[in-house]
Parts: structure tokens; sequence; C-alpha cells
């Protein structure tokens, strides 16, 4: 009688288990990627861009075929960019996941860190600043594809002001947000700023809910800058450059030019604004920002150009499970990622090229950006210029 | 000083326009509206909707997102406050919490969570204009001032001379007697929702066109609560000098001492009025009580 039980059973679990097995013979497996991504909440302006990026570029990966003839999976998790949330979320999708991405803010670095380093995940930032881990020497799991980078930023900006003082002594004041991450890349710029023989003025730290940005602008024009250097939240960069402008303040500006810059150096037409940036601005209509503007149509409601850093970090994964080939395990894809070398097609100043021991890139690129009155465009000051980064 | 002068003088106008929504609802309905500050993010949404359907016509752009602002306070009454009547004011609190919540998800959902420049498409200028001693502030500073000063200015007449004005202060002031003589507190509530929802409207319109509109700028209508509690909730003449007071208290914190006490300035005032006068510069200690 158990036999028979057990007999009717074993057909019956065969009857379930066949169409599924055949379902699974028909669709590869995947590649399972996990995101933590501020898509809602209030910092989502800079994040939520990076998502759609992703999920257009996989989706065309995907209809094409996939990577080495399998799907990539990504699966988001909402973090609004709360730590405790971003916690949760790195959790849950380490589970089964080859790999995670961050595309948050930095408050949510080190939960998600934690939690990558206990389960052996390697660990990529696209969006967001990237963490000292991810540069020489780089911890073997942390990866970055972000276009600005703390201290090389500051490095680039002061070269380009001295480039173009050409030989005057220039006084220098600092913008900062009340975020950690600002105010200690612009202490470091503003000693740097005196190594190379500035003037400066003491970094002005502006808290991001702020009324009114004039009382800090009326700090730096009261000091006699000549000169401001602003790396920070977009809120606080501009918010401080317009206050300046509407005090009469004569000298000139350079920020580090987030997605909005393109925006918002049209609608300024200021030409003492200058945006650093290692994103190719879009109004250089390349090849490759006509084919994302052409997939992100109807995908998302910021502009194209807001997907150039998610999409540059999706280019970076993409070369990365290519290279991991399948069956591909996290240490495979970790090693993979350490030797990537991608062509940015322009979207940067030249490619991203990781090693064993930077996980940032071999070399950064930088350009200026400002608006030309006479040409009523955007253009570039100068071309690419690079960094070494060791 | 000259500028530090000027400066506190736009920012108390900003506070003031803001505070006015908080004591005109509460006078009239003892109800503390919390959503004051989503009022004024609204209100900049709205102007930036109305700037869009009619790209380079202020004419037009700007009384339409003003009088959409107090339509928005009539609808919230009529909507949401109205049912509340009989309920315990705490009650009545929590909605305007939860409407402050809505109205952001709204927000973001409608416009995304981008900067936005409804002066770019009303066509509009924002030039710097000096002012004496070497003080210069920009047109919109001006704007925020003058809206100020008018507001202020028609509010104190209307409630001084003008019979609703007159009615409204009654029910304000003793409720069952004004109930006894025939006056219709559904319109006087109405009318003071719509009253704050234009004054926060007409906040956020000219603060996003001066310096940026995005959904967290609602933020600002904390710091004006502050301003409210310190003038005294029941008093709208209290709410210039409260004004005055956290903004000159928050520019010279920025000038002559730590840039980041700012941002706590307007708690710090309020801390230091409930501490030797809890009822405000001008409230009264019954009302104080109340709360």
């Amino acid at each position: 009688m158990r036999g028979r039980i057990l007999i009717a059973a074993a057909g019956m679990l065969g009857l379930v288990a066949a169409p599924a097995a055949r379902a699974q013979a028909q669709t590869p497996e995947s590649y399972r990627i996990g995101m933590t991504v501020a898509i809602t909440g209030p910092f989502s302006a800079g994040y939520a861009p990076t998502y759609e990026a992703y999920r257009t570029y996989f989706k065309r990966v995907n209809d094409a075929g996939g990577i080495n003839g399998h799907p990539v999976a990504i699966t988001y998790e909402d973090d609004r960019g709360e730590p405790q949330r971003a916690a949760a979320a790195a959790k849950k999708l380490t589970d089964g996941s080859l790999l995670l991405i961050n595309a948050s803010i930095s408050p949510t670095y080190k939960p998600v860190m934690t939690e990558a380093e206990a389960t052996k995940t390697p660990l990529l930032f696209g969006g967001g600043v990237c963490p000292r881990e991810a540069f020489p020497p780089a911890a073997p799991l942390i990866f970055c594809t972000t276009s600005f980078g703390s201290k090389w930023d500051s490095r680039m900006a002061l070269g380009f002001i001295k480039e173009q003082s050409a030989g005057k002594k220039v006084k220098i004041g600092f913008a900062a947000q009340d975020i950690p991450l600002s105010r200690i890349e612009l202490e470091f710029a503003e000693q740097h700023a005196k190594e190379l023989g500035m003037d400066t003025i003491p970094v002005v730290v502006v808290p991001g809910s702020a009324s009114d940005f004039t009382p800090f602008a009326q700090n730096l024009k009261e000091a006699g800058a000549d000169w401001v250097f602003s790396w920070a939240p977009w809120g606080v960069e501009i918010g401080v450059f317009e206050a300046l402008n509407r005090i009469g303040w004569k000298g000139n500006y350079i920020l580090y030019g987030h997605q909005p810059a393109q925006d918002e150096l049209t609608r300024l037409k200021a030409p003492n604004l200058h945006a650093l940036t290692g994103n190719a601005m879009f109004v250089e209509n390349l090849p490759i920002h006509a084919e994302i503007t052409n997939l992100v149509k109807g995908q998302t409601n910021h502009p194209a150009h807001y997907m150039a850093e998610g999409w540059t970090s999706a280019m970076v994964l993409d070369a990365g499970l290519r290279k991991c080939g399948w069956p591909c395990s996290r240490e495979k894809l970790a090693q993979a990622l350490a030797g990537v070398s991608v062509d940015t097609k322009g979207l940067r100043g030249g490619p991203i090229e990781m090693t064993a021991d930077n996980h940032y890139r071999k070399v950064t690129y930088y350009k200026v950006y400002r608006w030309d009155a006479a040409k009523s465009a955007i253009v570039s000051v100068g071309g690419w210029s690079k960094l070494d980064i060791k | 000083m000259a500028q530090a002068l000027a400066t506190t003088v736009v920012v108390a106008s900003l506070y003031a326009l803001l505070g006015a929504g908080y004591v005109l609802v509460y006078r009239a309905s003892r109800v503390l509206n919390l959503a004051q500050g989503d009022l004024l993010t609204l209100g900049g949404y709205l102007l930036f909707a109305s700037a869009a359907t009619f790209p380079g016509t202020p004419a037009v752009a700007l009384p339409l997102a003003a009088v959409l602002s107090a339509i928005t306070g009539v609808l919230v009454y009529v909507a949401l406050m109205r049912p509340m009547a009989g309920h315990p004011v705490f009650a009545a609190v929590l909605v305007t919490v939860t409407l402050g919540i809505l109205l952001r998800a709204a927000i973001v959902f409608v416009f995304t969570d981008r900067t936005r420049h409804p002066l770019q498409q009303l066509g509009l200028s924002n030039p710097p204009r000096p002012l004496i001693a070497g003080a210069v502030v920009s047109t919109f500073d001006l704007v925020m001032v003058g809206a100020a000063v008018v507001l202020f200015a028609g509010l104190f007449v209307f409630l001084k001379i003008s019979p609703l004005g007159i009615r409204m202060r009654a029910a304000g002031e003793r409720a069952l007697l004004a109930s006894q003589r025939g006056i219709d507190f559904h319109g006087v509530f109405a009318l003071s929702w719509a009253l704050a929802a234009f004054a926060g409207g007409l906040a956020g319109m000219i603060y996003s066109s001066n310096v940026r509109l995005e959904p967290s700028i609602g933020i600002l209508g904390l710091r004006a609560f502050a301003v409210a509690l310190v003038g005294g909730l029941d008093s709208l003449g209290g709410v210039i000098p409260a004004a005055l007071l956290v903004a000159a208290v928050e520019v010279a914190s920025v000038r002559y001492g730590n840039a980041l006490l700012s941002d706590v300035s307007p708690f710090l005032c309020l801390l230091v009025m409930l501490l030797i006068r809890p009822w405000g510069m001008f409230g009264t200690k019954e009302e104080l009580e109340r709360v």
C-alpha cells in the first residue's frame, strides 16, 4: 500500500516537475544582479536616472539574446537614500546575486558594504561618489564607475583655475554643503590651493536646507574671491553661484557638473560659470548620445543626458559579465571586473580600465564647459584633460 | 552691514508670508496647519504648471497660480477639514500632516523630483537691484518684500474693517457667541484656509522664481512654524517682528558666527521664547494652554 502511494506521489511530482524542467530548458539561467538605488525620496533626482539607464541598457542586451546566451536579471530595491532601507535591501539582494550595485547617497554605503563583505559579493558603485576602497590599493570586492572622484576633481579644478589665471595671483573661495564628503573635499582643495600658491578663503559651509544662499555668497564676495570652487550636491553648487550673481559678484565660478549642469548652463547663460565634468555633455551630439536618446525615449521622465552616469556603469558591468563567461561566480566576476577595459564611445574622455589594485580607473578624464555668449551655445574650454590614478 | 540688513528683510518677508498662513488657520479654527510648507511647494509648482501652459505670459500665469493656490485651500477645507468638525483638534492636525505627505508625493508623481525654474518659462529675468550703501538684492527679493507688505496691509484692513473680516475675527475669538449671531462658520473656515493657501502659495511662487523649485522646499514651512510660535500663534501682528527676529538671527549666524547655526537658528529662537514667554511675543496665554 505504502509502495503504491509512493509511486503515485512520484508520478504526480513528475507531472508537476516535467513542464517546469522543460521551461527551464527553454529559458536559460540568468546573470542575477541586485541594485539598491534611491528611486524615490529627497535625493532621488541624482540617482533615479541611473536606475532608468540600467533598466534600458539591459533590456536592449536581453532583447538581443543576453550575455553569453544568458539574460541579465536585475532586481531593483528602492532605498530612498535611507541607510536602514539600504541595509535591508542589501541583505535581500545578496541572496543569490552575483553582484550588488549601489546607486544612492553616501550614508547608505557602510551598511551595503558590510553586507557585501559578509557575503563576499562584489559591490559596484555607479552614480554616487566613489568610496576610497575603490581607489588604489583597492579592496578586492569594491568597484566604482562614477565620473567624479574625491580629491582628483579638486586637483583638476585647481589646475584649471591656475591655467586660466595665466600667472596672475588668484584668491579662491570654496562653497561646501554641510555633509562630510563635501567638506572634506573642499578642505583638501583649500590646502591644495595654498600649495599651488593661491590665496585662499576658508571654506564656506552651506546647510542644504538654507532658505537663502545670499549671506553665504556675501561672505565669499566680501572676502574678495576671484574664483569660487564648489563640490557639493547640485542645489548648493548652483544656489551659491546664483546668489553671488544676484549680489553683483564679478568673479569666476567652477563647480562639478552633475546631471543638471547642461540645462543650467543653458538657462543661466553666464560666461563666468564653469562646469567641470567627467562625462561628455550631450550638446556634443556624439553617436552614443543619439543612441541613448533614442533608447530612453518614453522610458524616463528625465532628459536623456541624465543617463550618462548609469549608462557608463552599465557598460562596465556588461563588459565584466562577458569576461566572466558562463557559469559565472562572484569570485570570477570580481576578477573579471578587476581587469576590464571598456570603450566608453565618447561618454568619457577615454576607456575605463580597472586593474587588480585600482577599481576606479587607471586614467580619469575631465572637461570644462561654459556658456559662450557669442556662439549662444555651451562650449568646452579646451579638450579632455587626464589624470593618472595612482 | 547694509547687505546683511537687506537680506534679513528679504528672508523675514518669506517667513512672514508663510507664518501668516499658520496664524490665519489657527485663529479661525484652532487647527495647527502643518501642511503650510507643502502649500508653499504647491504654489511654486502651480506657477510652473501655469507658466508651462501659458509660456511667456506672466500676466496670465502668475494670477492663475495665485487663484489656484487659494482654491486649493478651499478644497482642502471642504474635502478634509470640514468632515473633521466635531472630532478632537488633534485628529485635524494629523489630517494636515497627512495632507502634507500626500501633496509631496503627488508633486513628485506629477512633476518628478527635478529642480525647476518657472522664471525661465515666464520669460522673465531676475536682475540685481542696487540699494543704498552697497547692498544689492535681486528683483524677486524686492517682489518678496513687496508681497509681504501688501498681504499684511491687506489682511489688517480686511480683518479690521470689512464685515467678513470682522465675522472671521468674531468666529475665532468667541465661537459660541458668533454662532448664535448666525455667522457661517464653514464659510469663515473655508476663507481662512483659502487665505493661508494663498499666502503660502504666493511665497512659493516668488521663492521658486528667485531661488529654486524642488519638492523639498516645503522644509521652509518648518522654519516659518517656529516664526509663528515666536510671534504668538494667535497673533497676526506678532508674525512680523518674529519673522524679522528669526531672519536676523539666521543671517547674523552666517555672517558673524558659525554658518551651520543658521540651520537651527529658528528653533533656537523658539526655544528661548518658550523659556521666557511660552505664548510668544504677542500671543495670549490662554491660547498656549489650549494648544
